[in-house]
Formats: structure tokens, C-alpha cells, sequence
């Protein structure tokens, strides 16, 4: 019998890609989960394709300008040179993904992946337009007619549509998205952003319009690995087998002992609506993407029949077996620790972030020069980079060692928000005050508007040694 | 003495299409890492002006730099599918090895 209900929802073979692949057709939930589901779908897309068109102090709150090299994320402005931010941000998602993983299993694969969210839109576009999964079923095996044709071509139009939104957007995160909407209205798009518009709507077309389920059991990385992150007390979810078998229906409303069964009468609904075309009722599987439709049927049906509901639900494997749970255990804290750490640190780098970076390149053709007065002249070339998102104007010191006097630019060196100003210095000095042929001296750049802002960089100062 | 099982057609290997996959999507992966941080440390403008081409864009400098890289992964990894092939692979009419 569940056999027969394995088979409901699948149509015949429809492509080889991985094994002989059975379309799913997956039946639509209603309950808690599925509500979950659909809200945490609703604010990961309307971010998604929302976010682009908020402005923040006249420009795109958030816009990854890479045609200028510059990151905007609401009052801030990354550089090339803040890959540091990047890399601590990737630690965070890295274990949050660890910690929510260990904690309640694949939360993220259920509710926030975007494999997940987008099949989830795709698959509703398809409800709409070519009915529920009975209707599509049968209408995928039935005559291929005039109205098979219109309605899949309706769908189809719908999904390329969507996915070209959905490239445009892609792309709006690297070109302002107003103008990207402006010439892409009058034909007027660069030959790279039509490009990547194509591209990423073709690839999302694909992934969540037909791959679906194949990306995560066979192309995910994270869903081969994500098993060593689970232990016997990460939530999974399970059918509880002790308390459904023996399966079998019976009427409404007969207590399962009066028929000598479990709770589970074996409707086959738990399949149908799985997304990934398993029954959770052969226990823990690595196809499973923990979205909890099978939760919100049977709880359904549990409530039609008047048993409790609960038959399959999240629980663990230590509740499984009878034993208790334990929430608080050392990985956890591990986790929990390295993620208050780093992002601790991130906040106190950003909190303490300076807008100015500076590079001092030596003159590498001569290790110093001596002038007419006798003294001691060491080249270099400053780059100064201006990483606020206003001018400045910046006033240059050196010190380090006695008597150094520095010629060229010092004072009211402007530089407009997100350039690089190159400025060649000469510094000099009296030889006798050199200890060594090579002396640490110190630039010390300062903005005259906002002192605050201000670095100290290090050199070397060459030169002979007199006594 | 052992011998090495015979391979009339190589069992363990993949469908086609599943190869395919298998070289193209983990190069994807690996050329999208390589792409970020060799852009965060070049700026392909000026890689471009040093190849000689002036009047290439950032951002086109980023979409062929990337498919440099994926062109790279993949090629990389189609060796390594290419490679874990049995070298004691028979033809089919040739009859298995007596032990």
C-alpha cells in the first residue's frame, strides 16, 4: 500500500539526468510549518528583489559597485582592501550554518535556502497556472492538445519572465538597478549585463523549474556534509514508528487499538506532498530537506481522525529511543562561542574602522641622494586613499627621527570621496642625526575636517652612517 | 596470483550527463571562489592594460576572468574524471584473464 502511495504523486520517467528521475509532483500543504515556510519565502524574496530600489543618502543602499571597485552597504563604503570584513563575514555564516544545523538540522535547507525558496515560487506559479498536482499529472499524461500546449506555454512564459526579473535584480546588486531598469526599457543594456541578466535568469529558470530536488541530492555540497553536524540530539524529523505501526485504514474515528493497528493509516499523504519524493516513514533519509510538509498533513489528518497529533513531527534521536534530550551540549557551545567571538570582533573593527588608507611606496631606483646642503634625501610616493564617503582634506607629518624636514605637499592635500591621490614626497635630513644606514620613520596622515580620522603609516629611511 | 577484476564496459562509471555535471558544477563552485579573491587583489582594468586591451570594462574583465578560471577548474576536473578510469579497460570481445 505505501508503495502504491509512493508511486501517487510521480509521472513517468521524464529525463535522465541522475538516476531514472520520476517527475515529483508535490501536493500542497496547509498548516503551521507550510505557513512558516511561505513567510520566511515571502521575506527572503521581497528582500531579494526589494532591496535593490532602496536608496540610502542618494545612492543604492546596498550596490556591490564592481565597475568602480567599490562595496556600498548602507552608510558604509568597503574597498578592495576591506577583503578582511569579507572573509570575517564568511566565518560568521559558516558557523551560524554550523550551530542552526546542529541545533534543529536542515533548517536551512527547509525554509531559507535559495534552491528551496525558489522552487517553492516556481511551483506556485505552476499551481496557478496549471492547477494542483493531481490536475498536472494527469494533464502531463494525457493528449498532447491544443490546450496542453497553451497552458504549458503559459507557464513557461511566466517562469522566463520571472527568471529575467530575476537576472535583472542579480545584476542590479552590481550596476545601480534604476538605470539597469531605464535601458533595459529602451533596449539599451551593456553587452556584460545582458549577458549576466541571460545568464543567472537561465540558471535560476533551470534550478527551480526543473532540477528542483536533483540540485540538493545530488549537486549540494552542503547536503553531503551536513551530516556530521548532526548528533542524537539535533532536531530531525521523524515518524514515530512505535506508535504508527502496524499502518492501515480504517474508518473515521475507529481507536486504532479496537482494530489492532497503530495511528498510521496509511494514506500516503506524507509522500505526496514531499518535495523530494520520500516516505519519512523509512526512517531518517539524506534526501530529506527537513521542510516539514509531511508534518503539517498528517497533522491534518491526525485531527480529522481524532488521534493526537504528533505522529511525525520534530523530535531527535535520543527522544526517539526514550532518552532525553540534551539542548546545551559542548559543540554547541563551541559554535556558540567562536560565532560571539568573531562577530564581536567584527563590530569592534567596523566600530573602529578608519576611512583612510595610505601606501608608501620607496623610490626604488636610488636608495638615497645627498644634496647640495649636505643633506640626506630619501623619494617616496604616497597613495592616499580616501575610503569615506565624503572630501577631505588631509594634513601630512613625519616623525621618527631628529630634524627630519619633508618637502612637497603637506598641508590641504583635498581629496574627493573614493579617490586616490598620489603624492611624491622627498624627506631629508642631516646625516649626523642617523644612527643606522636604515631608520624607522613614521607618515602621520590627518584629515583637518574630522581628526578622528587619522593613520600612522611606517618606512624605512636610508642613508649612510658618519661616525 | 590476483588478478584486477575485468572491465568489459567500466561498471563504476557515470552516465554521461552525469558526468558532465560532475566536472562542470564542482569547477563552478571552485571558479567563483578564485574569481573573488583574484579580483580583490587585481584590478582587471590594468590587467588589461598590460595584456593589451585598453578599452575592456571592469565588468567585462570580471565575466571573461571568470570563465578564464571556470574554463581552468573544469579542465582540471575533467582530467580527474578522465584519469579515474580502470587502465586495464578490455574490449568488449576479449576474453577475461586466466588467473
Amino acid at each position: 500500500m505505501s508503495q502504491t502511495a509512493a508511486k501517487d504523486n510521480q509521472a513517468p520517467i521524464e529525463q535522465e539526468l541522475y538516476k531514472k528521475r520520476e517527475k515529483i509532483y508535490p501536493r500542497e500543504v496547509h498548516g503551521v510549518f507550510a505557513a512558516l515556510r511561505l513567510l520566511a519565502m515571502a521575506a527572503l524574496l521581497g528582500f531579494y528583489y526589494g532591496m535593490p530600489w532602496i536608496n540610502w543618502d542618494d545612492r543604492q543602499a546596498i550596490l556591490f559597485d564592481l565597475p568602480a571597485r567599490k562595496f556600498y552597504i548602507f552608510g558604509l563604503t568597503f574597498w578592495p582592501q576591506d577583503f578582511f570584513y569579507l572573509s570575517m563575514l564568511l566565518i560568521i555564516a559558516a558557523f551560524s550554518l554550523f550551530l542552526f544545523t546542529a541545533l534543529a538540522g536542515r533548517l536551512w535547507c527547509g525554509y531559507a535556502c535559495p534552491q528551496t525558496v525558489w522552487t517553492e515560487i516556481y511551483m506556485w506559479i505552476e499551481r496557478k497556472i496549471e492547477g494542483g498536482s493531481r490536475k498536472q499529472k494527469k494533464r502531463d499524461q494525457g493528449p498532447r492538445d491544443a490546450s496542453f500546449f497553451r497552458i504549458k506555454l503559459a507557464k513557461h512564459s511566466a517562469w522566463l519572465l520571472f527568471s529575467l526579473w530575476t537576472g535583472l535584480t542579480f545584476v542590479g546588486y552590481f550596476t545601480p538597478i534604476r538605470e539597469l531598469w531605464g535601458s533595459g526599457l529602451t533596449w539599451n543594456l551593456g553587452p556584460w549585463e545582458t549577458f549576466w541578466i541571460f545568464f543567472y535568469g537561465f540558471a535560476t529558470y533551470g534550478n527551480a523549474g526543473f532540477m528542483r530536488e536533483q540540485v540538493c541530492i545530488y549537486m549540494c555540497p552542503y547536503a553531503r556534509f551536513q551530516s556530521v553536524m548532526f548528533d542524537h540530539d539535533t532536531l530531525i524529523i521523524s515518524y514515530d514508528e512505535q506508535r504508527g505501526d502496524p499502518r492501515g485504514s480504517r474508518k473515521r474515528g475507529t481507536p486504532s487499538s479496537s482494530v489492532g493497528l497503530g495511528d498510521c493509516i496509511d494514506c500516503g499523504l506524507c509522500v505526496q506532498v514531499c518535495p523530494v519524493g520520500i516516505d519519512i516513514r523509512d526512517g531518517l533519509q539524506y534526501q530529506c530537506i527537513g521542510c516539514a510538509a509531511c508534518i503539517d498533513v498528517c497533522d491534518d489528518i491526525m485531527d480529522k481522525m481524532g488521534y493526537p497529533r504528533g505522529l511525525v513531527k520534530y523530535t531527535t534521536e535520543n527522544a526517539l529511543q526514550g532518552k532525553p534530550t540534551k539542548t546545551i551540549r559542548p559543540r554547541l557551545l563551541v559554535y556558540v562561542s567562536v560565532l560571539t567571538f568573531v562577530s564581536a570582533a567584527l563590530v569592534y573593527a567596523l566600530w573602529t574602522r578608519i576611512p583612510l588608507e595610505v601606501d608608501i611606496l620607496r623610490d626604488r631606483n636610488v636608495l638615497y641622494t645627498e644634496t647640495d646642503e649636505g643633506l640626506v634625501q630619501n623619494v617616496y610616493n604616497l597613495k592616499i586613499i580616501n575610503m569615506d564617503d565624503q572630501l577631505h582634506r588631509y594634513s601630512l607629518s613625519v616623525s621618527g627621527l631628529e630634524g627630519l624636514r619633508v618637502i612637497g605637499q603637506t598641508e590641504d592635500i583635498e581629496i574627493v570621496s573614493g579617490a586616490v591621490a598620489d603624492l611624491p614626497l622627498r624627506v631629508e635630513i642631516d646625516p649626523f642625526a642617523l644612527k643606522s644606514t636604515s631608520s624607522e620613520i613614521m607618515f602621520h596622515i590627518e584629515s583637518t575636517v574630522t581628526p578622528e580620522i587619522a593613520i600612522e603609516e611606517r618606512a624605512r629611511f636610508l642613508g649612510p652612517v658618519m661616525r | 596470483m590476483p588478478t584486477l577484476p575485468t572491465t568489459r564496459h567500466d561498471n563504476n562509471q557515470l552516465p554521461v550527463t552525469q558526468q558532465i555535471v560532475s566536472v562542470m558544477w564542482p569547477s563552478f563552485l571552485t571558479a567563483s571562489v578564485a574569481t573573488i579573491i583574484f579580483f580583490t587583489l587585481f584590478d582587471p582594468t590594468e590587467l588589461a592594460m598590460i595584456g593589451g586591451f585598453p578599452n575592456l570594462t571592469r565588468t567585462g574583465g570580471y565575466t571573461i576572468g571568470f570563465f578564464c578560471f571556470w574554463l581552468l577548474t573544469s579542465v582540471s576536473c575533467a582530467l580527474t574524471c578522465y584519469f579515474r578510469r580502470p587502465t586495464n579497460l578490455r574490449k568488449p570481445d576479449e576474453a577475461p584473464p586466466q588467473s
